[in-house]
């Protein structure tokens, strides 16, 4: 008979709780603090997603706080010269077993929304 | 002979790692995650305060809730004593336990101007 301890880090149920911001420039590199439950800091991974297009968020293992926080950077957005907000997605992924948590959404801000005031004139 | 616990929230100690902001507006209200050593949730406050004669101190504002796994919190920040400050003023925080008193090592945090009022207050004297 299986026996699954359901605190073990490498297979509970990965989940995001809260983030401090949840917009940023396209071009990445927004420090986000993320509050979570129990990771393992060498098992995971944070995803921003939009279809097919997936970046990884930058941190060390340092960046994880106490196995339920990590602070990390965005990732740049795949198309640099948006016109509009592109809302996409963020999960947290485990390494040893794919596992994905619920998405929770962010924002990527065009670089200079107007910059040549065109619609001011 | 009494026996400690290190692994008791009560025996350890009280630690700010890292805040997402050490800044904001003298108005208060500002949201701030704080990452932290072991605290328990129903007995911990984040104290403001200041050094000199006047000995402000003022708490942040936060639910049980707000605690996360005893190891982050997520609060509002208090309304500075004067919210017509001229220039930006550093204060401390630290974190401080409701029974028995014992407080972290602090961390300073600076209450920015309102930039609004003075926009109007150049306006009004440019009149």
């Amino acid at each position: 008979n299986a026996i699954y301890d359901k605190k073990a880090t490498t297979t509970s149920e990965l989940k995001i709780n809260r983030l401090n911001v949840d917009r940023g420039p396209c071009t990445g590199k927004t420090e986000i603090y993320l509050l979570c439950d129990k990771v393992q800091k060498d098992d995971i991974e944070i995803i921003f997603s939009l279809g097919k297009w997936e970046a990884k968020a930058e941190f060390a293992q340092t960046d994880v706080h106490r196995q339920i926080a990590i602070v990390f950077k965005s990732p740049p957005y795949q198309e640099q010269n948006i016109d509009e907000e592109v809302e996409v997605k963020v999960f947290l992924r485990r390494l040893s077993d794919h596992m994905d948590s619920e998405p929770v959404s962010f924002t990527y801000e065009p670089q200079n929304p107007d910059p040549y005031e065109v619609n001011r004139k | 002979v009494p026996i400690f616990d290190s692994k008791s929230p009560n025996a350890s100690n009280l630690k700010i790692s890292r805040m997402d902001k050490t800044c904001g507006t003298v108005m208060g209200g500002d949201e701030i995650f704080l990452l932290c050593d072991k605290v328990q949730k129903d007995d911990i406050d984040i104290r403001f305060y200041e050094e000199d004669d006047c000995g402000w101190e003022a708490y942040g504002d936060f639910s049980p809730t707000d605690v996360h796994k005893q190891y982050a919190i997520v609060f509002k920040t208090p309304q500075y004593h004067s919210t017509e400050i001229d220039r930006p003023v550093t204060v401390f925080l630290q974190l401080k336990r409701r029974k028995g008193g014992d407080c972290s090592e602090p961390k300073q945090y600076t209450y920015v101007p309102q930039v609004l009022d003075k926009e109007e207050v150049h306006r009004k004297r440019q009149k």
